[in-house]
């Protein structure tokens, strides 16, 4: 019986082996058709957002839907509601089978258990592209977008770095030859003589949503060396640099427009392509907007940089999305989905997504220095992507609750509803409380970054 | 007995009623008090728990809580009376003989703002009210008032919620109150018409006995309709800029499907109810006992 066992066991090794190794001497023999075969039929839910990049994957999907018979079902979603709806849909058990996941919401999809670890399919020689070249996603941003204490579960989809886009007409009609280096130049320098005739040197989006934290509160805390969370996961906010850096925000507010506190990442855009605000710091994503004729009155007169350095150095503003599979799919959909977010995250069609509008996180989608002439965001991008904070906003299961918080008081700070010190004192306690909740401070949770 | 009806046919009539209005309003009902006791966020069901009225206190001792809550009383307090005011003028001349094709027409023409969709009404504000390009600003023009900034300043933000729920609701209460003036009889208000000239008195001691069962629910139903004013507020501000247009009702909804937190959520839309139900019982004391 023994023997039969092991007769056995050493045939299924044999087996396998053979397996493995008809498919490792021959990497050719993988195809998207052919892993795709068992799933030909089934239908793979996922939630995209109105956004450039992702009419660019739609645009592309008919080419894989034809070679694959998977149909994708896409359910369009403003970023606002993205992660309501997903929450809602994992709760339920719903027919989601694919997660976008913001940076911010990795900690919180990967705790509660709603996206499966990479590995489980790229382990699995035949849904893994031999191409898959993992190595070729820009290491921070694989590791911030869709990675969580040490695991990747999702690829980068939808991929931003904060950017300095500038109006050079405006510019040098002001006398100046280029962008601001500094934040300080930018309030100094370029402020008072750009603030005229109803322009403005530049607009900060800042409207109480996400924008408020990501592209606003973060945005003046890192490059002046402050941060949300010290290393024992206290608030930092009473830090000096912390203070110094919203005092920046404050003072800046007079090159900006009225009601700055109103403006969500469309005002800031349509401000800026309009020509009424001559610099803003937005993501890399709003950069087909800006410089289509048919969005932007000053197309011509786009250029990119590089976010200005602060003391602390340049840290800009990152963002983005990752795909991964949902736990709650079937075996069928998981492989389906898998195989969609391989394809889409492919390095085989970063060219066409960057043609089509997206921004691909590949870095041999950039290797070629002609690109820059005509994606001219590129190497402020690949620059930014260098260097960095993965925890710009802290991605811990408990962002959503503290984001609004940081939402609440840092609009009240803007309108001078409180003081500087007022809020950040209210925003941190608060904020502790819910780390306090969450097991943090008893030892219950490891500190998650 | 003839003539009786079976208890069958009874339970087959109003039974399915009965379930339908447990299933909807009673069930959910009994769901959030029991969500209000326990700590119960979306994003943490693995520790869910009883935590008794904790959720309670929390909302009961969070200025923001009160602050929203603030702010909606002080819509209330505005609008209401403007709503009153102005319903009762529109009533009042749709009242007075003659004219009929016109009156018709008004009569028609006062249901449109009442029919628009409030997510309507939302995005026609902030077209109509931007800066830039709103057609308020190009009408204030003339007077100097051509640049005002309506959406990013707190208190020009609370203005145009004001003005879009006054605008929306005013044609309501003009219609109740124009109903209860028909419930007049002509040949009282003639003999009062007889005996003075003065519209106050007539108004006072004529017509206002009729229109206060009309004045009653208007104040019950634009109460808890601005209580739980949402859809426009969120499709035209958001709550913002800051917090200056948070009212309560956003304020749980952002706790409850932003924030994810239904347990606090649910104590917030519990003590609102509540709050709403013990301002209807003092309406109907206060003004009933007036009739």
């Amino acid at each position: 019986m023994k023997f039969k066992k092991m007769l056995g066991t050493t045939a299924m090794a044999a087996g396998l082996c053979f397996g493995a190794s008809n498919v490792l001497a021959d990497g050719h023999a993988w195809s998207l058709e052919k892993a795709a075969e068992p799933y030909a039929g089934t239908t793979v839910d996922v939630v995209f957002l109105l956004r450039p990049g992702y009419e660019a994957i739609e645009a592309m999907l008919p080419e894989f839907e034809e070679a694959t018979g998977i149909k994708v079902n896409i359910i369009k979603h403003p970023y606002e509601n993205a992660l309501g709806e997903q929450v809602r849909d994992f709760v339920a058990g719903g027919d989601l089978d694919v997660a976008l996941i913001d940076l911010v919401w990795i900690g919180n999809f990967a705790e509660n258990d709603w996206i499966v670890p990479l590995d489980k399919f790229t382990s699995n020689p035949d849904l893994a592209d031999p191409d898959l070249d993992m190595d070729d996603f820009f290491p921070l941003v694989l590791n911030a977008f869709g990675g969580w204490n040490g695991t990747i579960y999702g690829l980068p989809v939808d991929n931003y770095s904060g950017l300095l886009f500038y109006n050079s007409c405006m510019l040098e009609e002001a006398g100046f030859d280029g962008p601001p280096k500094t934040w300080d130049d930018l309030k100094n320098v370029y402020g008072p003589a750009l603030t005229k005739d109803g322009k403005y040197a530049y607009a900060l989006q800042s409207k109480r949503n996400e924008t408020q934290s990501a592209d606003s509160f973060a945005r003046m805390l890192w490059p002046f060396g402050g941060s949300f969370l010290n290393d024992e996961f206290k608030s930092n906010l009473m830090s000096e640099e912390s203070l110094a850096g919203l005092q920046f925000r404050q003072d800046l507010m007079q090159y900006m427009p009225d009601g700055i506190v109103a403006y969500d990442h469309a005002e800031t855009v349509n401000a800026f392509s309009q020509g009424d605000v001559a610099m803003i710091t937005e993501w890399s994503a709003f950069y087909s907007t800006v410089v289509s004729p048919e969005t932007s009155k000053i197309a011509d007169c786009v250029e990119i940089a590089p976010e200005p350095t602060g003391p602390a150095g340049r840290k800009p503003a990152l963002g983005g999305f990752s795909m991964a599979v949902a736990a709650q799919a079937d075996d069928a959909e998981q492989a389906a989905a898998y195989l969609f977010i391989q394809w889409a995250t492919s390095k085989a069609n970063a060219g066409e997504y960057l043609e089509r509008g997206g921004v691909p996180a590949r870095q041999s989608a950039y290797a070629d220095p002609a690109l820059a002439d005509t994606y001219k965001f590129i190497p402020a991008l690949v620059e930014s992507w260098q260097d960095g904070v993965p925890e710009f906003r802290p991605r811990f299961a408990e962002w959503p609750e503290i984001t609004e918080i940081v939402q609440e008081w840092g609009t009240k700070i803007m309108l001078e509803e409180v003081s500087i010190e007022e809020g950040v004192t209210e925003l941190g306690a608060r904020m502790e409380e819910v780390l306090e909740d969450a097991g943090y401070y008893s030892g219950d949770k490891p500190l998650a970054q | 007995m003839p003539g009786k009806v079976p208890r069958k046919t009874i339970f087959a009539f109003i039974g399915p009623s009965v379930i339908a209005l447990a299933a909807i309003g009673i069930v959910p009902l009994l769901y959030a008090a029991w969500t209000s006791l326990h700590f119960y966020n979306l994003t943490k069901l693995k520790r869910v728990k009883f935590i008794g009225l904790e959720n309670y206190w929390d909302v009961l001792t969070d200025s923001v809580f009160w602050e929203a809550m603030g702010r909606t009383f002080t819509l209330l307090s505005i609008a209401l009376p403007l709503q009153l005011a102005l319903g009762l003028g529109i009533a009042l001349i749709l009242h007075k003989p003659g004219l009929t094709l016109l009156k018709t027409l008004a009569r028609l023409s006062l249901v449109l703002p009442m029919a628009t969709t409030y997510a309507v009404v939302g995005l026609l504000g902030q077209v109509m009210f931007n800066q830039k390009f709103g057609v308020v600003n190009q009408f204030l023009s003339p007077f100097g008032g051509g640049n005002i900034n309506w959406i990013g300043d707190p208190t020009n933000a609370f203005t145009m919620i004001i003005f879009w729920d006054v605008w929306q609701w005013t044609p309501f209460v003009a219609l109740v109150l124009l109903a209860g003036l028909t419930m007049v009889p002509d040949e009282i208000e003639e003999a009062a018409r007889l005996e003075t000239k003065s519209w106050w008195t007539v108004l006072r001691y004529v017509q206002l006995p009729f229109l206060m069962p009309g004045l009653v629910a208007v104040l019950i139903l634009r109460t808890a309709d601005t209580l739980k004013l949402f859809d426009m507020v969120f499709t035209l501000t958001r709550g913002g800029p800051g917090s200056s247009t948070e009212l309560i009702s956003l304020m749980i909804q952002r706790v409850g499907f932003r924030a994810f937190d239904q347990g606090l959520a649910s104590a917030q839309a519990i003590i609102l109810l509540i709050i709403t139900i013990i301002l209807s019982q003092i309406y109907i004391r206060v003004f009933y006992k007036e009739v």
